[in-house]
């Protein structure tokens, strides 16, 4: 396996800690749904979720990242996920407009990295994101029709941080670190547009308006290139205790 | 609304009913569909609004009107 430059292996990180906590997520909420449908629907994307781990944590490893501290054994501020998902302060729709933005961010940037030893990885990720993408749009279209202002709320929080994850918008064509090494073959700020024109168009008909929403962020000032965020913050110590496995790991096979 | 669910193994099986979903739009019972009903690797699953269905029997018999006069 070649060598993949720093700045990709910190990109790929990113991907895989918010995969991390996307799959924590759903799980914690799978039995939450206001319908069986939605509870069989998260418990699916979390297994799912957690089998892309796997998988990502296996490349990772490859480019000389500890298995143990990839797996959880780490502090919080240690983690690289979207922090739309550090804690979910809510209920159904708070989650959904929470994850949702999450999950596409992860998506997006997986499918713009141009590695042929990936390739299929990345496709059969690429299968089961488009019934996680599709599914969040289609419960967000119902949510927006019956909880307008609270999707919107939320989506004023959460949509930039799930930009933060994508990256800065300076980061273009002629200044993207990780486009630049040829890791992938779009640049942050063609990401973006993409990210944002998908939700312009998901709640142009609705009553959730995106007009405060703050397009530009994050200031690439304050973007912490490692975690891909931009304010600080982290998991619980609760999260990643139950993240890393350790209060049970007196019962793995060995 | 409720959503018969419809499925085959291989092509050229027959399409069988297999179970049905709860939605509130068409996109999202597909997305049900897949997600409930994803223990087989299907040639085709499908859905249909259950008032898309047309009754042959089931409901009251039909019956040809007879005059008396």
């Amino acid at each position: 396996m070649s060598d993949w430059p720093d700045p990709a292996v910190d990109y790929v990180q990113a991907i895989t800690d918010t995969k991390i906590l996307l799959g924590q997520r759903y799980a914690q909420w799978s039995l939450a749904g206001p319908s069986l449908e939605d509870d069989i629907g998260g418990a699916s994307a979390a297994q799912e979720e957690i089998g892309h781990v796997r998988q990502l944590v296996r490349e990772l490893e490859g480019q000389g990242r500890d298995a143990d501290w990839l797996n959880g054994d780490r502090d919080p501020e240690e983690f690289a996920n979207a922090s739309s998902l550090d804690r979910i302060d809510g209920e159904w729709p708070e989650y959904l407009a929470s994850i949702a933005p999450a999950d596409r961010a992860a998506w997006y940037m997986l499918d713009a990295i141009d590695r042929d030893d990936l390739d299929g990885l990345i496709t059969k990720i690429g299968e089961d994101e488009y019934f996680h993408l599709e599914y969040h749009d289609a419960r967000l279209e119902t949510l927006a029709a019956e909880y307008p202002e609270r999707i919107q709320a939320t989506l004023e929080e959460t949509l930039p941080q799930a930009l933060a994850l994508i990256g800065p918008a300076a980061h273009d064509e002629s200044a993207d670190p990780v486009y630049d090494t040829g890791f992938t073959d779009r640049s942050t700020a063609e990401l973006r547009e993409a990210f944002a024109d998908h939700y312009r168009e998901l709640f142009a008909d609705t009553d959730v308006s995106l007009e405060a929403v703050d397009w530009d962020a994050p200031p690439i000032e304050e973007w912490d290139e490692t975690r891909r965020r931009a304010d600080g913050g982290a998991v619980s110590e609760e999260d990643v205790t139950q993240i890393s496995g350790k209060q049970n790991e007196l019962f793995a096979m060995n | 609304m409720k959503y018969e669910v419809f499925a085959r193994v291989n092509q050229g099986d027959d399409t069988i009913h297999i179970g049905n979903v709860t939605a509130k739009s068409d996109r999202l019972a597909k997305v049900y569909a897949r997600n409930t009903f994803n223990e087989e690797d299907w040639d085709r699953l499908a859905v249909v609004r259950e008032d898309q269905l047309l009754d042959v029997t089931g409901e009251a018999k039909p019956t040809v009107e007879v005059g008396t006069q």
